[in-house]
């Protein structure tokens, strides 16, 4: 099986950051390496998408999109009913964990780099694609029959000119429009460096995840449970949708991963503007703290495993 | 002597520096300062190391009318679910 050693520098992040180390990555190189991160992958996934045709996308992306929606929807009512938390902190964690993380898909990007395989390139505009619906559904909860208005032009402006969603949508157009022709130039930076880049990016996240992994004894072995359940279950459908759909053996470990990941970027920033009684600690210690470590170290593997043996018996 | 300034100092979340700032400049200021704040509290430990982490701290100096204005208009909007503390106090401005 694949190994990917990237993620050994997020656990070398954490180990120094629960030991306490003066390991700092300056905040100006996180800030530009997060650029880097989401233009890479904006870019990488719009050259692929030049050289394949968009019209027969349109039927599988709603089918994508719709799950995409359903996830928040199953996340709600068990946070809500079997975990006990307050319909504020449900509707949030539901919209992360509906929501996508960048990162995580960079790693499987990685580990599908390191294994020799390939992917489609639409797989970026459902990255895209993908963030967006949770936040909206999990607002909807959150507000459905409460008084007080949402502010939902704040928020969209929030989503769509946050930087995330943002050079994702950017590096897309500009890869797109380069194509595999005219990209040359760009790719020694882009394409070459990536994996690089991604290790001190890990690094950096291994930082901060340790601060949320000693926060996290606070919330209870329920929600601890919930962020390792949940990826896993919203994987086990990203992996059926994507063989239904007749993905490659690559894209389909994408859709997994995607459906798997919870957002800890666009969406706590969405949700603290839209639903702000919610408990930004929670959703982030969730997200970050567990379901991030869990699904690089183990979920992308597992991942893999899983549609690798659908494949292998379903042909 | 009653002090004709005030100094008005606000430590908040980033995420709420846009809004907060509209409404300081609706609420009548002549000017503001913003800089990038990290530290402790009740809402526990913000690192400043990216933007749900980080706190930023808003100055503004003017008349107490002004300050307080700005302090019941930001208590009424923010109290309830962000950080938020909020000083007043008197100072002279030498230029």
């Amino acid at each position: 099986m694949a190994f990917e050693p990237v993620v050994l520098f997020f656990l070398l992040g954490v180990i120094a950051g629960l030991a306490k180390s003066d390991l700092k990555i300056p905040t100006a190189v996180y800030e530009a390496l997060s650029v880097y991160l989401l233009l890479a992958i904006g870019i990488t996934g719009g050259v692929k998408l030049a050289e394949s045709t968009l019209l027969p996308l349109i039927l599988p992306g709603l089918a994508i999109l719709l799950v995409g929606c359903l996830i928040p929807l199953i996340c709600y009512p068990v946070l809500q009913y079997f975990g006990g938390l307050k319909r504020a902190d449900s509707a949030s964690l539901a919209a992360h964990y509906g929501s996508v993380s960048v990162v995580t898909f960079s790693v499987a990007v990685a580990f599908l780099a390191q294994a020799g395989l390939d992917y489609e390139g639409h797989m970026v505009v459902f990255l895209v694609l993908l963030e967006i619906p949770a936040l909206v559904v999990g607002i909807l909860l959150a507000r459905a029959g409460m008084a007080g208005k949402t502010r939902w032009g704040k928020t969209l402006r929030e989503v769509f000119f946050g930087k995330s969603i943002f050079l994702l949508i950017g590096g897309l157009i500009i890869g797109f429009a380069a194509g595999p022709d005219h990209i040359g130039p760009l790719e020694p930076l882009f394409f070459d460096l990536f994996k690089g880049l991604l290790a001190f990016f890990l690094l950096e996240m291994g930082l901060v995840a340790a601060a949320k992994i000693a926060d996290f004894r606070y919330y209870g072995k329920f929600l601890i449970g919930f962020a390792i359940v949940m990826p896993v279950f919203s994987a086990v459908l990203g992996v059926f949708l994507g063989w239904g759909l007749g993905l490659s053996l690559g894209g389909t470990l994408l859709l997994a991963t995607l459906y798997a990941s919870a957002s800890y970027i666009a969406a706590p920033a969405a949700m603290r503007i839209a639903v702000p009684e919610a408990n930004p600690a929670l959703s982030i210690g969730a997200s970050l703290g567990v379901t991030f470590p869990f699904n690089i170290f183990v979920g992308v593997p597992l991942y893999f495993w899983m549609a690798d043996l659908l494949y292998s018996m379903g042909g | 002597m009653e002090p004709d300034k005030y100094l008005l100092t606000i430590v908040s979340e980033s995420i709420l520096e846009d809004r907060m700032i509209d409404e300081i400049r609706e609420l009548g200021a002549n000017g503001y300062t913003v800089t990038d704040a990290r530290g402790w509290g009740k809402h526990g430990k913000r690192r400043g190391k990216w933007q749900q982490d980080s706190n930023i701290q808003i100055q503004v100096v003017g008349s107490r009318e002004l300050c307080e204005a700005i302090c019941a208009r930001l208590k009424d909007q923010y109290q309830a679910d962000f950080g938020l503390l909020l000083l007043i106090s008197p100072v002279e401005v030498k230029n």
